[in-house]
């Protein structure tokens, strides 16, 4: 596992939403991993920094929206290109488990990370069985 | 060759559509550089562009410190590649991975009037760039007329 080559993947377009200003949008590559206390996200979405990132739960729904720098362009012209840049978006719908008031995000090399803490109810809790 | 500017404060509409044109616009009519690269569809793609004084690699590669990523030169080639750490914790599981993990290695032959010697690279907000002046003698030069 350790030793595995990167899977190639190719960047995918946001088709399903359309946005408000021109350009392609991108979908994050995510991962989610969830531990007794909390849910765990963590997004690629570089070119982003944290100013330029939107975070929104509304309706049991967490939005997230990065734009990317484009001041990293000036002056350039392509020769050859893999890739396009874009912002990216994503939108995901939370269980009534998830304590949204609570939810902790950090910016860290183009990745976000967010930490989604479950609400007191939900966590896993042992029940100690009293020897009769 | 012309150079673009992509500056959200000349124009705040259409600043990325421009871009994303252009690169689009290279990856349907190839400019006849050959990078000798191994091959679209490899990860991570590459974007390479020119500027005044010499050419730039980026790479997006996000979630990695500068320390797990490797730049060599060797004669025309430059080789870029590194370990990208799962970084999965302990105690839990996975829901969904769609972020890719492992190592990489691209490289790229560079145009001969380049000078590896003096690339320059940065890591900023997971993308990778590299920077390759020039050599003096390719760069462009003002001429001046003499007083006959």
């Amino acid at each position: 596992m350790t030793n595995q080559e990167l899977t190639p993947r190719e960047k995918q377009e946001l088709t399903r939403d359309e946005q408000t200003r021109p350009g392609r949008t991108y979908v994050p590559d995510v991962d989610i991993y969830e531990t007794a206390d909390s849910l765990w996200l963590w997004a690629d979405m570089p070119g982003v920094d944290e100013h330029s990132l939107e975070l929104n739960v509304a309706d049991g729904v967490l939005a997230i929206q990065g734009r990317v720098a484009l001041q990293d362009y000036d002056n350039l012209a392509p020769v050859y290109t893999e890739y396009n840049v874009g912002n990216y978006a994503r939108r995901f719908t939370l269980s009534n488990e998830i304590d949204a008031e609570h939810i902790k995000a950090r910016m860290t090399n183009g990745v976000l990370e967010l930490e989604l803490p479950k609400t007191e109810r939900a966590k896993p809790r042992r029940i100690a069985v009293a020897a009769s | 060759m012309a150079l673009f500017r992509f500056s959200p404060t000349l124009d705040p509409i259409n600043a990325l559509l421009n871009l994303q044109r252009e690169l689009e616009r290279v990856v349907d009519n190839p400019l006849g550089l050959d990078l000798g690269l191994s091959g679209r569809g490899v990860s991570p793609a590459v974007n390479v562009f020119s500027e005044r004084d010499g050419y730039v690699v980026r790479m997006e590669v996000p979630g990695m410190s500068p320390e797990q990523i490797n730049i060599e030169s060797h004669g025309r080639t430059l080789t870029l590649s590194g370990k990208r750490d799962s970084g999965a914790p302990q105690g839990g599981s996975f829901h969904r991975r769609e972020r890719s993990s492992g190592q990489f290695s691209r490289s790229l032959q560079l145009p001969a009037d380049l000078d590896l010697s003096r690339a320059e690279a940065s890591y900023k907000q997971g993308m990778l760039t590299v920077r390759i002046p020039k050599k003096e003698e390719a760069k462009p030069r003002q001429i001046t007329i003499k007083a006959a």
